[in-house]
């Protein structure tokens, strides 16, 4: 039986934090939650997630600095970006980095868990779209 | 006799010289002895002829020793001898050929005395016309068909620094190595065929000096007509020819200067201003300004009497008028309706300045408007107002660059304002989506929770719980924003001041390093805890920060610095200070910055202060403005420290 693929949450606000993990694990998946950028990417090496959901705008290092970081350390895991706060500059550029899928706050389960399948399975959701 | 004067004058008669006078002394005894011979030849010897008529030599004689009266006491002294000696000898009348020839005599006597006494009336106006000529300020010489000199004035000696005894018999043209411009022979034809001559000669003087000079030449003919004598008057004119050329010169720069400047230059007449302007009484019951702008048809009259002489190539190029197009004729034709700098020099020109200057737009050809800047100068003294100069620059380039920097200037500050109210908007987003988003995301969890086989009702619990607390969140923060525009009393905590500027700074620490600035915080520890709505009193800081970050944002000669002082007031209020290093708020502007809609930025709504007031006003504290040691403005607000717990 294949491992249950791995999911990390990074979110600074606590309440999305938890609420997405729970929403993660509801789907048969291993969730990971990370308070900072920062604690997920000192995690990243020893236990590598299959996918990351991760907020922008966060104290210390925003989720689009932690997505360079990641690519600087040779990670090719998808990345989704859930922000309060979207905007279609901020949409360009991460897509552009090669993010997996840009998502705004609040959005409803269906649209994370579609977004999320498709990341696992290699895809983009502009793939999806397309 | 002496030659006619003008041949060859004989030396001035009138400055008897003791030579001359020698001379005539002797002749004078010369004639007087031969008198006294003739007579006594004449009455005691019994010679039978005309021995009287010899006394016309004596009268001759005497003509050259004595004046006038001389030579005529002289005439009558023979006369009666004359007739003394035929009496001695001859009685009266014994002989008729006697009586014939003392007639005879006696009229050869009358007769010569009479020409001597002509031709010496002659020779004085000769000597004294000669003397005239030695007089003149000319050099004159008289020369020769073949330009032998014969006559050299005292003017021509100083002119030439030859003398006339250096000079006489000699060549002219050869010793002065006179150049005939046109050539000699032609100057020749025209003095032989008109009997005069003009022009100018260049000449050699004895320094060997090259002089120029305007020469005049006059023929003499004798009675044959052929020619006798030339008389010559040579002006020098080489100071005048050097001044002429300087001038010429000064002239042909200006005219070049004029020409190829690329400042517009332009001579106008304002003749008819000057004296429509001098025909004001000075003490006019309307001062002059109050006149001219009650009359604008007497200034409309005054720009159409300027007239424009002369314009240069750079005030074509600025109307422009290409070279086929007439250039305006009056200032008129250049100002548009009400240009207001032409009042202003009318009254600089009554006040007797020489020199106006201003800035103005001008009407090219087109009708389109031409910006200036530009000079008047007018003549300190009543002429020269027929050539006013005035001095232009065009100055488009300049004014379209002012204008881009400012249209850029403004864009800046409005991106960076937009900028502001995004990334606040951005925060307020934040902050009111993300209960929101875990509130949709636990319920889509519980969902899952739920419909699994069978439900996790643990985890489907956790979640709904989860939903209410982040509902409640969510709530909180929409009633606090309802709570302030109600202007109802806001919750109040205690709060930890330091913890909450904390909090404010990292909100604008963006705006901080955009803006170049420094933080300097300086919070006492003791007094940290105050009363009041977290919310609002985070709202008045940010407000204040903000501000003091925007007014430092021109500030390139000093630091940009934004000090926030906490510090006790009295014991129950601390006092929080928010200073900068701005341009400072004027003294008039300190109290008018509170009330609404005051603003001095350009997209501002004026709101935040009058805000800020009032929330510090309902927390009963104070809010007000003081400048502090350092350049720039310093905002203080007293929040209370001690005030009734809430229950």
């Amino acid at each position: 039986m294949p491992a249950l693929p791995v999911i990390a949450i990074v979110d600074d606000d606590e309440d999305v934090r938890v609420a997405t993990g729970s929403l993660v694990r509801s789907l048969g998946y291993t969730a990971r939650i990370y308070a900072s950028a920062r604690d997920f990417l000192e995690s990243c090496p020893v236990d590598a997630p299959d996918c990351v959901i991760t907020d922008v705008q966060m104290p210390g290092m925003t989720g689009v600095e932690m997505h360079r970081g990641l690519l600087a350390l040779g990670s090719r895991v998808p990345v989704i970006f859930v922000t309060a706060f979207p905007t279609e500059a901020l949409r360009n550029t991460v897509l552009a980095a090669g993010a997996s899928d840009f998502l705004g706050k609040p959005c409803d389960g269906a649209t994370i868990i579609r977004s999320l399948e498709h990341a696992l399975m290699g895809g983009s959701a502009r793939d999806a779209t397309a | 006799m002496d030659a006619p004067a003008v041949a060859a004058p004989s030396p001035p008669r009138s400055g008897i010289g003791p030579d001359t006078r020698r001379t005539g002394r002797l002749l004078g005894v010369l004639a007087l002895g031969l008198a006294l011979a003739i007579f006594l030849v004449d009455a005691f010897t019994p010679l039978e002829g005309a021995v009287a008529v010899l006394y016309v030599v004596v009268v001759l004689v005497s003509a050259r020793a004595f004046r006038r009266n001389g030579v005529i006491l002289t005439a009558s002294g023979c006369l009666l001898l004359t007739a003394v000696a035929y009496f001695l000898s001859h009685r009266f009348f014994d002989s008729d050929s006697a009586l014939l020839r003392a007639l005879v005599s006696l009229a050869a006597i009358a007769i010569s005395a009479l020409l001597v006494l002509r031709n010496q009336a002659a020779a004085r106006i000769l000597a004294e016309q000669a003397e005239l000529l030695e007089l003149t300020h000319d050099p004159i010489f008289v020369r020769t068909p073949t330009d032998t000199v014969t006559f050299w004035n005292r003017a021509a000696e100083d002119l030439y620094g030859w003398r006339r005894d250096e000079v006489r018999g000699r060549n002219v043209h050869v010793l002065l190595r006179t150049a005939f411009p046109g050539g000699e022979a032609a100057i020749r034809d025209a003095l032989m065929r008109n009997g005069r001559w003009e022009g100018e000669l260049a000449q050699t003087v004895r320094s060997g000096a090259r002089v120029v000079v305007e020469s005049r030449w006059s023929l003499q003919r004798d009675a044959g007509g052929q020619p006798l004598a030339v008389l010559e008057t040579n002006t020098d004119i080489t100071e005048r020819k050097r001044a002429h050329a300087a001038l010429a010169e000064s002239e042909r720069r200006y005219r070049t200067i004029f020409d190829t400047a690329r400042v517009a230059i332009l001579q106008q007449d304002w003749r008819e201003v000057k004296a429509v302007l001098d025909a004001v009484p000075p003490d006019a019951a309307t001062p002059l300004r109050a006149h001219l702008h009650a009359h604008p048809e007497v200034v409309r009259d005054l720009r159409r009497s300027v007239t424009i002489v002369d314009a240069n190539a750079e005030l074509r190029r600025l109307i422009g008028a290409d070279a086929g197009a007439a250039a305006p004729r009056s200032l008129d034709a250049l100002l548009f309706e009400d240009e207001p700098t032409f009042i202003e020099a009318l009254l600089a020109l009554a006040r007797g300045e020489t020199f106006f200057e201003g800035e103005t737009t001008i009407r090219a050809l087109s009708g389109d408007p031409v910006p200036i800047l530009f000079g008047i100068t007018f003549p300190s003294h009543a002429e020269g107002f027929e050539g006013v100069l005035v001095f232009a620059v065009d100055i488009t380039e300049r004014k379209q660059a002012q204008e881009a920097l400012l249209a850029v200037q403004a864009e800046l500050a409005h991106t960076a304002r937009v900028t502001t109210l995004g990334e606040l908007t951005a925060s307020i987003a934040h902050e009111v989506n993300q209960p929101l988003a875990a509130i949709v995301t636990n319920g889509e969890a519980a969902l899952r929770w739920l419909r699994r086989s069978p439900p996790d009702l643990g985890e489907v619990s956790a979640a709904v719980t989860r939903v209410v607390a982040s509902g409640t969140r969510a709530g909180e923060i929409v009633s606090r924003i309802r709570t302030f525009l109600a202007k109802t009393p806001p919750p109040r905590d205690w709060l930890d001041l330091r913890e909450m500027i904390g909090e404010s700074v990292l909100l604008v620490e963006r705006e901080m390093v955009r803006g170049g600035v420094r933080l300097i915080r300086d919070v006492a520890s003791d007094v940290t805890l105050v009363h009041g709505d977290r919310v609002q009193l985070q709202q008045v800081l940010i407000n204040l920060m903000v501000n003091a970050i925007q007014a430092m944002a021109t500030v390139t000669e000093r630091p940009r610095l934004l000090t926030i002082r906490v510090a006790p007031d009295g014991a129950e209020h601390v006092r929080v200070t928010v200073a900068d290093s701005g341009g400072g708020i004027a003294a008039e502007a300190v109290e008018r910055v509170f009330q609404p809609f005051f603003t001095t930025k350009a997209d501002g709504m004026g709101m935040g202060l009058a805000i800020c007031r009032s929330i510090v006003e309902a927390h009963g504290g104070r809010l007000w403005i003081t400048g502090h040691d350092d350049p720039g403005a310093a905002f203080h607000f007293t929040i209370p420290t001690t005030a009734e717990r809430e229950p």
